[in-house]
């Protein structure tokens, strides 16, 4: 053993030969560490110093043991701030997967406006192309009257058949009830009655071209239409439509409707068109084909036909 | 896509050229025409039809006549028929309706009126 540790385990010895706790000897205050003369202390010290010793120790004990409390104390607490950590990095988690979740319900919200937005755009053109298609059907409607009235007039060559079917197009078509065909004498002075329907035989009079209503009619040549009233509801007296009925221009007789049928409460775009049809064409089948009859149906030689080329 | 077939028994030939015309706008339907009840008895008497569209007033056999005769015929007993006339009145319509007709249009007739009584008729959409 060196010299220094052997003085070091001898100064640990007491004097009355007992050896110290080696905490003791790293004590720097200590008097057991004192490097005089064991005969130098007073006896008497040894008992307080022992007390003091053991009050140290007992304080030291004390602390490590507060030492001791206060880490677990410490620990305790780390681990319930961890705790609290873990919760409110959750909680910050679970917000944000909130605010995506609410950023996601106003995008669809966004989308689902829009999708709104352009199903009453569609909605809308829709209806306008359904209304469009409505007009269209009832434009072809109208069409289809007035080609087959036109279409009708002129199917026959016969004057009987034409007027056959003048009265089927006012009485199928306008939904004429009582009405009555004149054509004007050949004085121009009266409307003579050449066919009628619904009208009494006695009421089936000539009409003076100047002074009765339809002969007005026939002398300005402009129809006279109650656009207005109920057209059920005319009579001879008051009849709700008066024609002229005109070949090139000149008018040559009227139609007088006095009523239409029940159900028939107005004249409609497609009868003022057939008014029109049959102002223009009626008389013109019936003149053609009284002439094709008087002609003892006959078709006119090629030469009728030779200047007609431009 | 089924195919229909309607027959069309009207004496008037403007009414009838009419009703073809305005038939002629629902698709996939066959028209046939009858000149009066007659006719149109012989017609169903040689063919199978989905609809039969008639007139009332007609020569030779009316179109009341010829809905009684269809309803007695067990080959067309449920075949739709559309009553077609310038009756407006309410008694006509009843008449009409208690003797088996289906539907009844009054004149003039409208042509898109027509569609539409055929297609509901058939269950077209």
């Amino acid at each position: 053993m060196p010299d220094s540790r052997a003085a070091a385990a001898r100064d640990s010895v007491t004097q009355s030969g007992r050896r110290l706790p080696a905490v003791l000897r790293l004590m720097p205050d200590s008097k057991h560490n004192r490097t005089g003369p064991p005969s130098d202390r007073a006896p008497t010290d040894l008992h307080k110093e022992r007390e003091n010793l053991l009050q140290s120790f007992s304080r030291g004990t004390r602390l490590t043991e507060e030492v001791v409390n206060e880490h677990e104390r410490l620990v305790s607490r780390v681990a319930e701030l961890e705790r609290d950590n873990a919760v409110l990095r959750a909680k910050v988690e679970a917000d944000d997967a909130i605010r995506e979740l609410l950023g996601k319900i106003e995008r669809l919200e966004q989308e689902k406006q829009e999708l709104l937005s352009h199903v009453q755009e569609v909605e809308a053109n829709s209806s306008q192309f359904s209304e469009r298609f409505q007009q269209v059907e009832c434009e072809f409607s109208n069409l289809a009257n007035l080609f087959v009235a036109s279409n009708q007039l002129h199917a026959s060559l016969s004057p009987r058949g034409v007027m056959r079917r003048i009265k089927e197009v006012l009485a199928q078509l306008v939904g004429a009830e009582a009405y009555v065909i004149y054509f004007a004498n050949q004085e121009g002075t009266e409307l003579v009655p050449i066919a009628a329907e619904g009208v009494s035989g006695d009421a089936l009079v000539n009409q003076p071209i100047r002074t009765s209503r339809i002969g007005q009619v026939h002398q300005s040549g402009d129809a006279s239409i109650d656009e207005e009233g109920d057209p059920s509801r005319g009579t001879l007296g008051n009849p709700p439509a008066i024609l002229p009925l005109s070949v090139d221009d000149r008018v040559i007789g009227v139609i007088a409707i006095f009523s239409t049928l029940a159900q028939k409460n107005r004249f409609t775009t497609l009868d003022y068109e057939l008014f029109t049809l049959l102002r223009r064409q009626a008389a013109a089948a019936l003149v053609s084909a009284s002439l094709f009859t008087a002609a003892e149906r006959r078709i006119p030689g090629l030469e009728a036909f030779m200047d007609l080329s431009v | 896509m089924a195919e229909y077939s309607c027959l069309i028994v009207e004496d008037s030939p403007m009414m009838r050229q009419l009703l073809v015309f305005a038939l002629a706008r629902v698709k996939n339907l066959r028209v046939t025409e009858a000149d009066d009840g007659v006719d149109g008895l012989r017609k169903l008497a040689s063919a199978r039809y989905d609809i039969i569209v008639t007139d009332i007033n007609m020569p030779i056999m009316d179109g009341l006549k010829l809905v009684k005769r269809v309803r007695s015929d067990p080959f067309h007993k449920d075949t739709p028929i559309v009553i077609i006339t310038t009756e407006g009145s309410q008694e006509d319509r009843q008449r009409a309706l208690q003797l088996g007709a289906n539907a009844y249009i009054t004149k003039p007739i409208q042509a898109p009126q027509v569609i539409a009584t055929v297609k509901e008729l058939l269950k077209i959409t």
